[in-house]
C-alpha cells in the first residue's frame, strides 16, 4: 500500500539496525523515551526493540491521553453522565477506563445515557437532534484532538446551540516532558518526540529539551522504519556529542506546526493553573479549560461536578510505568489481575497504553531487568 | 480502520481522502483506506479539494498529506 509499504521494508530496517549497532558505545547504557503511545504501539507491534542492541533501552512515556487521566476525573464524568437530562458522549475505550466508582460502561449498563462518538462533531449532532436533552462531550487528548474540540465549540457557539457542553480534559505535551526531565528517579538520554502532536505545535516547543537539559529529541513518524530511524538519529547525536531538535517526520510535521490550529486553540481554551496527571501528580499549566468567552459551554460550570480525588489502587503501578521507572511486566498485577479484558490501571485499557501493547504483542514473559 | 487503531481517544492520525465537498465550506466527506465515509472538519487546511489526502484526528483534518513520500533510504551516518 502506498505511503505504508515504504516504511515497513524489512531490508531497510536491517540496514538501520546495523547502523545503530555501529553507532552505540558498547560500554554505555542508553535510555531513550518514546513519548507517544502511538510509538509504543508501533515498537511492540513490529518488534522494533528486537532490532536494538541490548544496551539501548526504550522507556515508555506518558503520551497516551487515556492513560494519564486520573481516576477522579473519570468519577466526575460519571457523576455528570448519571444526570437524567444528560446524554454523555465520549470516545470509544474511554468508556472502559476505571474510576474509583466503576467505569462509564458500567454506568451505561445501569441506565445512564452514554454514547460513543468518533469526533466531537458527532456529539454536537446529537445535541441538535435532541434539543430537550443536555449533551455533554468528554473531551480528552493532547494538542492533536484539542483543535477538533475547539472547532466544534466554535461551531456550537455560531449556531447558537445551547444544550451542548464540554467536560474538558485536554492536556498539553510540553509540561509533562519538563516534569519528567526534572524527575530525580529517571535518567534519560534522549526522546523520540511525538509525531502528530507536533503537526499542531511544531517541533520548536521542544527546543528547551536540548537548550536547557542537553538532551536530543527527534520528532518521529509512526511506521516501524520511522521509529527505528529516529532512534538511530538520537544515538548518532549522542555519539557526536550533539543535542538538537531534529525532525525525522518532515513529510508531515512542519517545524512551526499548524498556525490555524494554534489560533483556534487560543480562541477557545486557556491553561488551567494546574492539572492532575495519573502517575505524575499535579503539573502546573498542563491542562486546558474553556476560556471566559466559551464558559457557557463548560460542563464543569453548567453542572455540579464534585471534584473527586481518588488514589490509584495500591496494586496498580501505572504511575511508575508512565514515568518509565518500571516496565509493564514488572508491575505486580500485570497479566494476572490486570488484563485488557479487566483492566485495573489505565495503561491496560487503551491499545496505545504501554501495558496493553506489551500484553497484546506477547511481551509479558520477560525476565525482570535490573536497570 | 483496523483492529489496531486506537479508538480510545481517536488520538491517532487517520489518513483519509476527500470524496466530496460539503455545502458547509468547513466540512468535507472523506473516506479512509477501508472505505468508511465520515464528515470531517477541514477549517484548518486551506483550499481542500476532492482527491486531497488529509491527516484526520478526531474528525478534524490537521494537514494535507501531499506529494510523494520522502526517500526512506536512511542517510549514511558520518560516524
Amino acid at each position: 500500500m502506498k505511503f505504508v509499504d515504504e516504511y515497513r521494508n524489512p531490508e531497510l530496517g536491517q540496514v538501520l539496525a546495523e547502523r545503530i549497532a555501529r553507532t552505540v558505545d558498547p560500554g554505555r547504557h542508553y535510555k531513550v523515551m518514546e513519548v507517544c503511545g502511538g510509538h509504543t504501539h508501533t515498537i511492540y507491534r513490529y518488534g522494533v526493540d528486537d532490532l536494538l542492541p541490548g544496551n539501548v533501552e526504550l522507556v515508555h512515556g506518558p503520551g497516551c491521553p487515556v492513560c494519564v487521566i486520573p481516576m477522579g476525573r473519570v468519577d466526575d464524568g460519571i457523576t455528570v453522565a448519571r444526570r437524567p437530562e444528560v446524554i454523555f458522549s465520549c470516545f470509544g475505550d474511554m468508556m472502559r477506563v476505571p474510576g474509583g466508582d466503576g467505569t462509564l460502561l458500567e454506568a451505561k449498563a445501569k441506565g445512564a445515557d452514554i454514547r460513543m462518538v468518533y469526533s466531537p462533531l458527532d456529539a454536537l449532532r446529537i445535541a441538535r437532534e435532541n434539543p430537550d436533552r443536555e449533551v455533554v462531550f468528554f473531551a480528552v487528548g493532547f494538542e492533536t484532538t484539542a483543535p477538533s474540540t475547539a472547532l466544534t465549540l466554535m461551531r456550537a457557539k455560531a449556531e447558537g446551540v445551547t444544550n451542548f457542553s464540554c467536560y474538558c480534559n485536554h492536556v498539553t505535551i510540553v509540561p509533562p516532558l519538563r516534569a519528567l526531565l526534572e524527575s530525580p528517579d529517571l535518567r534519560l538520554d534522549g526522546f523520540v518526540g511525538p509525531g502528530h502532536v507536533s503537526t499542531v505545535i511544531g517541533a520548536r516547543p521542544y527546543e528547551f529539551i536540548s537548550a536547557d537539559y542537553g538532551k536530543p529529541i527527534v520528532v518521529s513518524g509512526f511506521e516501524p522504519l520511522d521509529v527505528l530511524q529516529s532512534i538511530q538519529m538520537i544515538l548518532q547525536q549522542l555519539a557526536e556529542g550533539r543535542c538538537e531538535v531534529e525532525n525525522q517526520y518532515k513529510r508531515v510535521v512542519p517545524y512551526d506546526g499548524n498556525p490555524a490550529a494554534l489560533r483556534v486553540l487560543a480562541e477557545v481554551f486557556e491553561l488551567r493553573p494546574h492539572f492532575e496527571w495519573r502517575g505524575l501528580g499535579f503539573i502546573s499549566q498542563s491542562g486546558l479549560k474553556l476560556n471566559d468567552a466559551y464558559a457557557e459551554f463548560d460542563a464543569e460550570l453548567r453542572f455540579e461536578v464534585p471534584g473527586v480525588r481518588v488514589a490509584d489502587p495500591k496494586a496498580c503501578q501505572c504511575g511508575e510505568v508512565l514515568k518509565g521507572v518500571i516496565k509493564p511486566w514488572e508491575c505486580k498485577v500485570f497479566g494476572t489481575a490486570c488484563t485488557p479484558e479487566n483492566p485495573i490501571g489505565t495503561c491496560m485499557v487503551s491499545s496505545e497504553g504501554a501495558c496493553a501493547a506489551y500484553y497484546n504483542f506477547g511481551r509479558f514473559a520477560r525476565e525482570r531487568e535490573v536497570v | 480502520m483496523n483492529s489496531f487503531h486506537c479508538v480510545t481517544c481517536s488520538d491517532e492520525g487517520v489518513p483519509m481522502r476527500v470524496a466530496a465537498l460539503h455545502d458547509d465550506p468547513d466540512l468535507a466527506i472523506c473516506v479512509d483506506d477501508d472505505g468508511a465515509r465520515t464528515e470531517v472538519m477541514t477549517a484548518l487546511v486551506e483550499n481542500v479539494q476532492v482527491g486531497d489526502r488529509l491527516l484526520v484526528h478526531a474528525g478534524t483534518a490537521l494537514l494535507r498529506l501531499d506529494g510523494e513520500p520522502e526517500a526512506t533510504v536512511p542517510r549514511e551516518s558520518s560516524a
